[in-house]
């Protein structure tokens, strides 16, 4: 009876493992469906001048298509996923940038004879430019994206010809109106500026570097303190500020129009000169048709991507799908049909035709990916005038090709065989001592029942949790990146902990990061529990009126997800906008640059996590609380303590055996709270309030995919994380479990 | 034990042993309540208390539950705020100041030990509060812990104790600090009844050998007959009569007065009162009795309406020639071995009555038999029928 009941279970969870492996495997199985399959990231009229062309095509040459739109976020691991499986599109639209993961991941095969020599002159050259690489034709190049100026007709009356004459407005144009606004912090911004002194970001390795990169970035700097352009400033912020009449001009993409009122009076031209330099030159990125291994033995694929670029199609997408087409010939005959002076689309879209004429094309290869981080620090500091530009770049160049290391030759994984087994071994004399016990088989068999009750929950420990663990923990003996692993043994380990060779206290160590991290965690529990403390006795007095609602007004912070919490805050220590600033120019404080020192960055961190952290507490200490009898209290005042007393001495002690749980596990949740880390100062100022689950985190997502030294960091985390807990557990644990009765 | 540890606690033992209870206004007042009123919210729990307390008094509070006795307890600890009236203690007046200024010690009825000290820990809590020295501290803790019998206890966590062990500890906790008065609130009542007994006795050793001040809290009538010096009856939010045990036992003032003390219960007919050959009589529901002229006085008069009482104890098996004052319907005896309670009742449709009888007399009576009862003229109580206050106080 009970054995079948037990069999009954297994088969149950049979049944339900095999259900969820044909939902995980299904679409590998089945077969590939006729016609083309092609995926798109678009969406509205995009799509819809999609959908169009698509129908034409399937008209004229009677296959089916099967379209797709795949959201933008998930494109690539979609692409990365389907592919390779064969149920993958046959013909796929993406940036050309994002070519050096295609390739890297064998998801595209040459063109071919869908943009065929005779093809080529039918297209813009910098789009084929940009499709082209190592000599191959990649893709049919679609539209073009680059930035160009926005600039606002009632405050100036033609566009600037020159970046100079744009900032020399600043005073005429009237008090808090700025000339010029740029997202001055971004690399991707910043690069116009730096293609016009004829620099560039990427040759192969980290490019900016030397007298036009440090020349670029004088001129920027320039720019924010002649008050020419805001500091910080985020895309939102420019749309509201533009929008408002508050900065004559922006420098932005196509994408920014739609979100700017058809009332506003503006229009777009081609970015300005820099006077005695040369233009401002954008970079360029190319949405291209791209044709999957697959796709490019299918004839109807490779027929759909060249009707895809064809004059016909590109009419449409220029019209519906309101793109900057990279086709000519749509253009010549626009030219020609001379639109309608009114017709402001069309000609926001010949501006940005314009200026992609001058825009370099963004660079395809992985090792690309790593030049923003270390591009933008040196940006922002330079621009905080922590640094000179010379200083600030060569910093920059060295921690890319820190970054870029090539992994250490892979050693003899005899050590970590070793050691492994030594622990093994260890393990299999512990077990064995544990079984020849006195009482062991007794125990064992008294608890069978038990082992069945806990059975599905040990399962699904395993797989969700220690599984990965050990994943985890294996991966952190490879180097190199996530597609080219090798073996390294416990070099990532050896690296981390003697610093990468460099001081042990020097920028962006091991140490340094827990040195700060500890103190963030300090910081952040002893707020914590300090003013969850106060709060909940203060909510457990039962005069205080209106109790309730102000139990539900603190417990609010908990409620919101932590991401949007520390967004807001974020917002709120804006320099220029911020609510914090604000309130404290109200006090007659100067505005703080809060994100541009260790110290008010850490601060501004610390604040929204005490933010995020304190109702915890509070709802902990307000439920330890109610386990307090009322007369142990009264006795201590007829003892003669008083309010201060009587909580110090008789409350406190109470509270710390339920309180002691909670430090341990808010220390740990702070030790790693990435959220507001990553989303508040994002490591800023230079990577200095970066703790060690963020630091992580940008070894493996933005620096080349280093996961393997990545996971070396989280398996270090994890020991001390375990280590810290039991330390705390042992300390109060003691009192904790003569007091728990 | 060391006798007479100081020169006071050995004086007033002594004093207490040689004297008995003087009257109050003979001896300084060590705790006096005028005109108390308290409310919460809307129900006015005490209209109006007067206590006085004179040193080294033994004073007892009974009431129903409810009434309002751990209220005035905590009222005198300074936990309550009076709405209306003053507290002075030892002479001075401490309506407004908090606990810590009143030194005064309270035993809980729960005993409040503080759960995360040892029992020396929780001796010295209060010492220590008050600054007292370490030496001093010490001698104390010895003291009380030797008194109590604490001694191989000190380094115990309170739930490491027995129910009796915490409860000396919470006298411990309470003897260290000395007090102007010591509170208790039912602090026997979580004891089993053997325990109880003991404690009881012990609660009043102390008491005298310390020549402390107490007011104790309770709604046990033997513990409040056996400990009290004085007695405070409380009622409806008010003192119904307050005195010597043995004298509200003897002389209840009021109706409430005399059911609530003693067990079984007072029994209570409802009567006219008569006068039949220069005697008066008393008679109603089956009973019929002479009543003591001299103890109700000019409160007799023909006709009057009243409530008849008499205690089982004062009813015996009617033998000889002794007058019947009712014949009781015996429905269930009740034989304790010394002694046997007969339930029943006079007129079936009358409340039920209770008489003691002689182990001896017990033996004959059947349930269901009806059994003459006699009783002293001297042992029946009157009360006004409309007022239910006694006659002739
Ligand atoms: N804090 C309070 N808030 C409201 N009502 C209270 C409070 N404390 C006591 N009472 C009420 O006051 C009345 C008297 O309470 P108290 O505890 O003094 O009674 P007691 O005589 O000690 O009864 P018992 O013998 O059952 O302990 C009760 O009706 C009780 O419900
Ligand atoms: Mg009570």
């Amino acid at each position: 009876m009970e054995r079948s009941r037990a069999g009954r279970a297994l088969h149950a969870l049979l049944a339900v493992l095999a259900i969820v492996a044909t939902i995980l495997f299904a679409p590998a199985c089945s077969e590939p469906p006729r016609g083309v399959v092609l995926w798109h990231p678009y969406r509205g009229g995009e799509e819809a001048a999609l959908k169009k062309v698509v129908a034409r095509f399937e008209a004229e040459r009677g296959v089916k298509v099967t379209t797709l739109a795949v959201p933008y976020e998930a494109y690539l691991s979609k692409l990365e996923a389907a592919i390779p499986r064969g149920n993958g599109p046959d013909v796929f639209i993406g940036p050309h940038n994002r070519l050096g993961e295609y390739l890297l991941h064998k998801l595209v095969a040459p063109v071919g004879d869908a943009l065929p020599d005779e093809d080529v002159p039918a297209y813009e050259p910098v789009t084929v430019d940009a499709v082209t690489h190592e000599g191959v034709r990649w893709a049919v190049p679609l539209a073009s994206k680059c930035v160009a100026l926005y600039w606002d007709t009632r405050l100036l009356s033609e566009p600037p010809r020159t970046l100079e004459e744009l900032a020399a407005k600043k005073g005429a144009l009237g008090a808090g109106v700025w000339p010029l606004a740029y997202e001055s912090h971004s690399a991707y911004y910043h690069a116009a500026l730096l293609h016009a002194y004829g620099g560039a970001l990427f040759d192969g390795g980290f490019a900016m570097i030397g007298p036009a990169a440090e020349r670029s970035l004088e001129k920027a700097r320039e720019l924010v303190t002649s008050g020419a352009a805001p500091d910080e400033a985020s895309g939102d912020l420019l749309k509201t500020l533009f929008s408002t009449g508050k900065v004559a001009a922006v420098i932005s993409g196509p994408w920014l129009a739609a979100d700017l009122s058809d009332d506003l009076p503006y229009a777009v031209a081609p970015l300005p000169e820099i006077e005695g330099v040369g233009r401002m030159r954008p970079f360029l990125t190319v949405d291209g048709a791209f044709l999957s291994p697959d796709g490019a033995k299918r004839e109807d694929a490779r027929a759909l991507a060249r009707a895809l670029g064809s004059s016909e199609s590109a009419r449409e997408r220029a019209e519906t799908g309101k793109q900057v087409v990279a086709t000519r010939a749509y253009w010549a005959r626009a030219d020609g049909e001379r639109p309608a002076a009114d017709d402001r689309h069309a000609a926001l879209l010949r501006a940005f035709r314009d200026a992609s004429a001058d825009a370099i094309p963004m660079p395809v290869s992985t090792a690309m990916n790593p030049v923003w981080v270390p591009a933008e620090q040196a940006i922002r500091k330079v621009l905080r005038g922590d640094a000179t530009p010379k200083d600030a770049l060569a910093e920059a160049k060295a921690r890319y090709d820190d970054v870029m290391r090539p992994p250490p030759p892979s050693p003899s994984p005899a050590p970590l065989v070793i050691m492994i087994g030594l622990g093994l071994l260890a393990a299999a004399v512990a077990i064995v001592r544990r079984v020849r016990a006195p009482g062991f088989r007794r125990e064992l068999e008294a608890s069978k029942p038990a082992y069945k009750y806990v059975a599905h929950a040990a399962i699904t420990i395993f797989v969700l949790v220690v599984l990965p663990l050990l994943a985890g923990a294996v991966t952190s003996f490879f180097a190199g990146t996530r597609d080219d692993p090798r073996f390294v043994g416990l070099a990532n380990y050896v690296d981390i902990l003697t610093a990468r060779g460099k001081p042990l206290l020097s920028h962006g160590s091991f140490y340094l990061t827990l040195l700060v991290t500890v103190a963030w965690t300090v910081v952040n529990v002893t707020l914590h529990v300090a003013i969850g403390l106060a709060l909940g006795v203060a909510l457990a007095r039962p005069m205080l009126r209106l109790r309730a609602v102000y139990r539900v007004l603190l417990i609010l912070p908990w409620a919101v997800p932590s991401y949007v919490t520390a967004l807001a805050w974020k917002g709120m220590f804006h320099r220029q906008f911020g609510a914090i600033n604000a309130l404290l120019a109200t006090l007659g404080v100067e505005p703080i640059s809060w994100f541009s020192k260790f110290s008010t960055a850490f601060t501004a961190n610390v604040a929204t996590n005490v933010w995020l952290g304190f109702p915890f507490m509070m709802v902990v200490v307000m439920g330890a609380l109610t386990s307090i009898p009322k007369d142990v209290l009264e006795a201590a005042e007829v003892d003669g303590a008083t309010r201060w007393q009587a909580f110090r001495l008789v409350t406190l002690p109470l509270l710390k055996p339920t309180l002691l749980p909670a430090v341990v596990l808010g220390s740990v949740w702070t030790f790693n709270m990435f959220n507001v880390v990553f989303l508040v100062s994002g490591g800023e100022p230079d990577g200095t309030t970066d703790i060690l689950v963020s630091e992580a985190y940008r070894w493996a997502f933005a620096r080349n995919s280093q996961f393997g030294y990545a996971a070396a960091y989280a398996v270090i985390i994890f020991g001390l994380l375990a280590i810290m807990s039991r330390v705390l557990g042992r300390v109060g644990g003691g009192e904790a479990k003569e007091a728990a009765s | 034990m060391s006798e007479a540890p100081h020169r006071h606690a050995g004086s007033s033992a002594l004093r207490a042993a040689e004297t008995p209870v003087p009257e109050p206004a003979e001896r300084k007042l060590r705790c006096a309540a005028r005109g108390i009123e308290k409310s919460f919210g809307a129900t006015k729990i005490l209209r109006g208390v007067d206590l006085e307390i004179p040193e080294g008094t033994f004073a007892v509070l009974v009431g129903p539950s409810g009434c309002g006795k751990s209220t005035l307890l905590r009222l005198v600890a300074g936990l309550e705020q009076a709405d209306k009236g003053t507290i002075t203690l030892a002479g001075r007046d401490v309506t407004n100041l908090p606990p810590r200024d009143r030194d005064v010690a309270m035993v809980f009825q729960s005993y409040a030990l503080y759960p995360h000290l040892t029992v020396r820990e929780n001796l010295a809590f209060g010492l220590k509060l008050r600054g007292t020295p370490a030496a001093e501290i010490e001698s104390r803790i010895r003291e009380a812990s030797a008194m109590l019998g604490l001694e191989k206890l000190m380094d115990r966590l309170p739930k490491q104790l027995s129910g009796g062990q915490r409860q000396r500890v919470a006298m411990g906790r309470a003897i260290v600090r000395r007090p102007t008065i010591f509170l208790f609130d039912e602090p026997l009542s979580n004891l089993d009844a053997a325990l109880r007994a003991e404690v009881r006795v012990e609660i009043r050793r102390l008491h005298d050998r310390l020549g402390a001040t107490t007011l104790y809290v309770t709604h046990d009538q033997v513990e409040a007959m056996t400990l009290a010096d004085s007695l405070w009856v409380l009622n409806g939010g008010l003192v119904e009569q307050k005195g010597p045990p043995l004298e509200i036992y003897e002389r209840p003032r009021t109706k409430f007065v005399a059911t609530f003390l003693g067990s079984p219960q007072m029994n209570l007919v409802a009567g006219k009162l008569s006068k039949e050959g220069g005697a008066f009589w008393a008679e109603g529901g089956g009973v019929r009795t002479r009543v003591d002229e001299e103890r109700f006085g000019d409160a007799l008069v023909e006709g009057r309406e009243v409530t008849i009482g008499v205690r089982p104890h004062d009813l015996c098996l009617a033998k000889g020639d002794a007058p019947i004052v009712a014949e009781l319907k015996v429905e269930i005896v009740e034989a304790l071995g010394s002694e046997a309670f007969a339930h029943g009742w006079i007129r079936s449709s009358g409340p039920t009555f209770v008489a003691r009888l002689d182990a001896a007399d017990a033996r004959s009576v059947r349930p269901g038999s009806a059994i003459p009862l006699a009783a002293a003229p001297s042992a029946i109580h009157l009360f006004d029928a409309k007022t239910d206050r006694a006659l002739g106080d």
